[in-house]
């Protein structure tokens, strides 16, 4: 079926067969690879993008149904060169490891930091609680997201 | 086999570039542990440039020279000082072809940000390579960088590879898109070793999208234009099976036996026999595991994630009838698979449907099949028995370890002493021992993961250290060091005492527990505080931690791992437990195999990097997660006086051995 998505700013057409997931779309169709496949059940938050400003599982939504909203993926966080704060914090805070649920993490920061510009510490473990990271970097992530919380 | 086996060229360890930059090429692979950054960093150094100018190629089978893999923590300690060699043998040359150019002594020498200076004079290093490439083997002494013109090693130093991260550039396994990509997806047998007898393809090769059901032996799968067209097809491929149990194999091996054991077991004036019990756990990679391949007539590139990448090149080339010549193996940054990535299972399948199909194949796994069908940390059992004297000392100590094998590397003893075998003999002096690990058979899938059997021998250890200054009314601490001979092992414990401020009484259900201990060198004392709900429930509030790994190349990287490591091994420790039946995995989601979130990760995890200098560098991709179990552990009991000798320690577990 042929669509027309909003992603990261841009109008996209696509033409893909029904029920195809958002999360299959960024990656096969539009190159948009920094969201993860993780498990496909929305159980571990590789595939978050924002979708209206929340953070969701691009692999429960379907094309379809994103084609009524306004989506942004990790690379559409940063305004060119610049990263955005939450990225900055994470290379400069080293809250990453193998990296593989980063984009999943910041796309969550994001969304809280959007709606709460100063989470508390359990805010942000509660806005977090999705994304699942195997290399244990929870702490340093936390500190990232407190220090731009603090910054603002 | 882990030597290595011709004199090292300096082509093959260092290219200097005409537009001045530099690529390292190792055999190891970067899987999160930072040994790309610990690696520019050397090299910028003792070459002499900004760090922005190196890259560092790891596993390229096409580049770098052989390497049998990358595991047991070893890569900064094998690879450091010889890329530094080599790094500061090119800088020599750099400094001779420009002596020669200059007519100046190279005396009068000397560089300066990629350049080599003097005489007001200034020759950047991608001048100097008119003539031919640096080349040469490298020598056995070099003099190096004196420490003090040192910019990188030794300072915190984040991921080199950050910002690509952060901007979802960086290009993981199957992030890899090539001109006509095709996806793949399996079809799995009822149980591990199954035989194909027959397969009925008749419906699937008709759904959209199909290219081709492709079948080699035992393996069947089904390559198609997109991913959810190959999985639809793949499930309606009717294959018919013919179960065919498997089991691990079975071995006994004398790690240790000194004399009189038994004999003063016998004499001792207190006893002590406990058996610790550890279930299997997952790898549990965030990313399933990936390959790309693309297998053609005259040769094959892959696309891959891997700890032996020259492992993988046999594999292949041996799957797909190609001399390993014509095949190029790729490592890609991959998600953190902790061991699971030492078998090839998704390259090899890659690689048979990309020749089945003629298409260059993206094949990832699905999370159901990455918990089914990875291989998982064996279970164990360990049983101690020690005898103290009237002193509290201990006078004999006797230790069976069962176990499954840990690794696919042989049956030969000395491979299993040190794989199954990890850390079974304890770290601690003054009395004989004997420690027999008994491999036993098993239906589960078995292999490498993170620090091997060391985790659940450190926890049967330390947690019985724990039981016997109990018994014997000592402070756990202080019965350690009456044990330790170890300079350095000792001064981690006693620093983990200060810092954490051991002597401090903790109140209101709360406890603290210590253990420690010596994995490959690197040593490790932890200190873990918890808190006890009156229904059993263990929360983690703080964990300090005291390592000593020798020289330290990048402490910001050793601190990151380090926490890391016990992060993930207090997910295994208070969450994780593989269920398995007649070799079948039944927890394949995360639903069903839950791990440490963000909401269970402690208040914080205090890493003090306190590396002997003097020492060369140790590994510290898995020693952090080694002793945090019985740390835990330990901690449970001082805050409840429960005694858990099973892991995990679930709120029930914990609640039924609570003290009436």
């Amino acid at each position: 079926m042929k669509l027309a998505l909003t992603v990261n700013g841009q109008s996209r057409d696509i033409d893909v067969p029904p029920n195809t997931s958002l999360l299959s779309v960024l990656r096969d169709d539009l190159g948009l690879t920094g969201t993860r496949y993780g498990c496909g059940r929305g159980q571990c938050g590789a595939c978050y993008v924002l979708a209206d400003g929340r953070a969701v599982a691009s692999c429960l939504l379907t094309a379809d149904q994103a084609a009524r909203m306004e989506i942004t993926t990790v690379e559409g966080l940063a305004d060119g060169a610049e990263l955005h704060p939450v990225q900055q914090a994470f290379v400069d805070a080293d809250a990453l490891q193998c990296g593989y649920c980063t984009s999943g993490m910041i796309i969550s920061a994001a969304a809280l930091l959007a709606r709460d510009p100063e989470p508390d510490e359990t805010s942000i473990r509660d806005a977090l609680a999705g994304n699942l990271c195997r290399c244990g970097v929870y702490g340093r992530a936390i500190r990232a997201i407190q220090r731009v919380a603090g910054s603002s | 086999m882990w030597d290595r086996r011709d004199p090292e060229r300096l082509e093959q360890r260092i290219r200097v570039e005409r537009d001045g930059t530099v690529t390292a090429l190792s055999g190891k692979i970067d899987f999160g542990q930072g040994l790309r950054t610990a690696f520019a960093q050397i090299v910028a150094d003792e070459l002499d440039v900004p760090i922005e100018r190196v890259r560092v190629v790891l596993g390229d089978t096409d580049q770098v020279p052989f390497d049998f893999g990358t595991f047991g923590s070893h890569s900064v300690a094998q690879e450091a000082p010889l890329l530094r060699k080599a790094a500061a043998f090119a800088r020599r040359q750099l400094v001779d072809r420009a002596s020669a150019k200059l007519g100046l002594a190279k005396e009068e020498l000397d560089t300066e940000a990629g350049a080599v200076v003097g005489g007001g004079k200034r020759v950047p290093y991608g001048e100097l390579l008119d003539s031919e490439p640096l080349a040469g083997i490298i020598p056995e002494r070099v003099s190096l960088m004196p420490e003090t013109r040192r910019k990188y090693s030794g300072r915190p130093t984040p991921h080199v590879e950050a910002r690509d991260i952060v901007t979802g550039r960086a290009t993981f396994v199957a992030d890899i898109r090539l001109p006509g990509l095709a996806r793949g997806a399996m079809v799995r047998p009822p149980a591990r070793g199954a035989k194909l007898r027959s397969v009925d393809d008749s419906t699937a090769r008709k759904m959209p999208g199909v290219v081709a059901v492709v079948r080699q032996g035992d393996v069947v799968g089904v390559v198609a234009e997109r991913d959810e067209q190959a999985r639809a097809a793949a499930a309606a491929v009717e294959a018919d099976w013919h179960a065919l149990p498997v089991e691990g194999p079975t071995a006994e091996v004398p790690m240790r036996s000194d004399p009189e054991v038994d004999e003063r077991l016998r004499g001792a004036a207190m006893r002590l026999a406990q058996t610790y019990v550890l279930p299997p756990i997952a790898n549990a990679p965030i990313g399933p595991s990936a390959a790309v391949a693309d297998v053609r007539a005259d040769g094959a590139t892959m696309y891959v994630g891997t700890h032996r990448p020259f492992g993988v090149r046999e594999q292949v080339a041996k799957t797909v009838g190609l001399p390993e010549k014509k095949v190029r193996v790729l490592p890609q940054i991959t998600s953190g698979t902790y061991g699971r990535n030492s078998h090839a299972d998704a390259a090899i399948e890659a690689a048979i449907l990309s020749k089945g199909s003629g298409r260059p194949v993206l094949l990832q796994w699905t999370r159901e099949e990455e918990f089914a069908w990875s291989p998982s940390r064996p279970e164990a059992v360990l049983e101690i028995s020690a005898g103290l004297d009237a002193d509290g000392h201990i006078v004999s100590w006797r230790y069976d370890e069962h176990t499954n094998v840990h690794t696919a590397a042989g049956l030969d003893p000395g491979v299993l002493g040190v794989t199954s075998g990890r850390n079974a003999v304890p770290p601690y002096a003054g009395f004989p021992s004997k420690v027999t690990l008994h491999i036993e058979p098993t239906r589960l899938r078995t292999a490498n993961f993170r620090s091997l059997a060391a985790a659940e021998n450190v926890f049967a250890i330390e947690s019985f250290m724990d039981e016997l200054a109990a018994l014997s009314e000592q402070d756990p601490v202080a019965f350690r060091l009456r044990h330790i001979a170890d300079d350095r092992f000792r001064r981690v414990v006693e620093r983990v005492a200060e810092r954490s401020g051991w002597q401090e009484r903790t109140a209101n259900r709360r406890g603290r527990g210590i253990a420690c201990t010596v994995y490959h060198d690197t040593y490790v004392a932890q200190v873990a505080e918890v808190e006890v709900s009156l229904s059993g429930a263990v929360r983690l509030i703080k964990v300090w931690c005291v390592v000593d790994p020798g020289q330290t190349v990048n402490p910001e990287g050793v601190r990151n791992q380090i926490e890391g490591g016990i992060q993930q091994s207090a997910s295994w420790t208070l969450k994780e437990e593989l269920l398995h039946r007649d070799g079948r995995v039944m927890n394949t989601g995360w639903d069903t195999y839950p791990i440490a979130t963000f909401r269970d990760a402690p208040e914080s995890i205090e890493v003090f990097v306190e590396g002997d200098e003097s020492a060369p560098p140790t590994g510290v991709g898995e020693p952090g997660a080694v002793p945090t179990a019985a740390a835990i552990a330990n901690a449970v009991y001082a805050a409840s006086g429960a005694r858990l000798r099973s892991v995990p320690l679930t709120r029930e577990r914990v609640r039924k051995a609570m003290p009436a």
